[in-house]
């Protein structure tokens, strides 16, 4: 089971960082606001994973935990925790050089939500291979 | 013209030329703020910048009874690098762009010091005037300034953020161009 969660967390993740990239580079087109020296490829890669695999490690420790129900939990805990984690962007300060701050979020809010959709989305494809 | 007339011609000119050379002698330098300003901020958290400079600068080494800074800021230029800080510290809370929309500093002497020079004048920020000494320095065409600010001098407090810093650590650079 361990391995086919970390399959799906590798899979979420790479899903999550391709879905952030290509809003990044729509945000990019909409606002023409460069945001590339926090924001790039790279970041959003290692971060996506990093979520991800996170997750994933959550999601072991739940059905270690609570048995059938440890999914169901993860779950609410995942998809609580996300929208706990808005207070992220939403905080940061970035570096004086970087141009209006205040469009930041509206590129960042929603990538949050990118790792636990992607999980979401693949769960059920992998959750056929555990059984 | 006759001989009288002419001599009195010449020496009205001379006395014209003469009065005119008095004035360019206490004329000041006038510069322009030039790209790459930048007017820093610091109280831990908030820290950030302002970013809309204006105003006359005559400055001359030599001629500090004749120069004057007549500057203002453009408060909403305000940038602490996070988008809602920026839009709480233009608020009605804290600098109230809309009824205080500039902060501004006029010098009424410039003198010498040890250090370089330094300006008084009055601070307008905020609604409120004060008289400040601003020390400064002038290399390489650069005007550079380090000052303490109290914000409560200038009522800059929503009774909301006990533990911020009533100081703040302002780094003014300038450079200049003619």
């Amino acid at each position: 089971m361990t391995r086919t969660i970390f399959y799906q967390s590798l899979v979420a993740g790479i899903l999550a960082a391709i879905a952030a990239n290509i809003y990044n580079q729509i945000y990019y087109f909409a606002t023409q606001i460069d945001y590339s020296n926090i924001i790039n490829v790279g970041s959003l890669l290692g971060l996506n994973l990093m979520v991800s695999l996170l997750a994933g490690l959550l999601y072991v420790l739940h059905i270690k935990l609570f048995k059938a129900k440890g999914a169901i939990i993860f779950n609410f805990v995942y998809s609580v925790g996300s929208f706990a984690c808005l207070i992220i962007p939403l905080a940061l300060t970035l570096p004086l050089s970087t141009p209006f701050p205040e469009l930041f979020p509206g590129l960042t809010v929603p990538m949050v939500f990118f790792p636990v959709i992607a999980w979401m989305t693949i769960d059920p494809l992998f959750k056929k291979n555990i059984d | 013209m006759t001989k009288t007339m002419k001599k009195q011609a010449y020496l009205m000119a001379t006395l014209a030329l003469i009065v005119a050379s008095a004035f360019t002698f206490i004329q000041s330098q006038d510069w322009k703020i030039a790209e790459g300003y930048s007017i820093k901020f610091d109280g831990g958290d908030p820290s950030g910048e302002f970013t809309g400079l204006k105003g006359t600068i005559q400055f001359d080494e030599k001629k500090l009874a004749a120069s004057k800074f007549d500057v203002t800021i453009d408060v909403a230029s305000i940038n602490t690098g996070n988008g809602m800080k920026n839009t709480h510290a233009k608020g009605a809370g804290w600098f109230d762009v809309e009824k205080y929309p500039t902060i501004a500093f006029v010098s009424s002497a410039i003198t010498k010091t040890a250090s370089g020079f330094e300006a008084k004048g009055t601070l307008e920020m905020h609604g409120v005037k004060k008289e400040i000494t601003l020390p400064f320095t002038f290399a390489n065409n650069t005007f550079a300034a380090n000052m303490e600010v109290n914000r409560m001098d200038f009522n800059l407090d929503d009774g909301k953020h006990p533990k911020m810093a009533p100081t703040l650590k302002v780094s003014i650079n300038v450079p200049v161009t003619k």
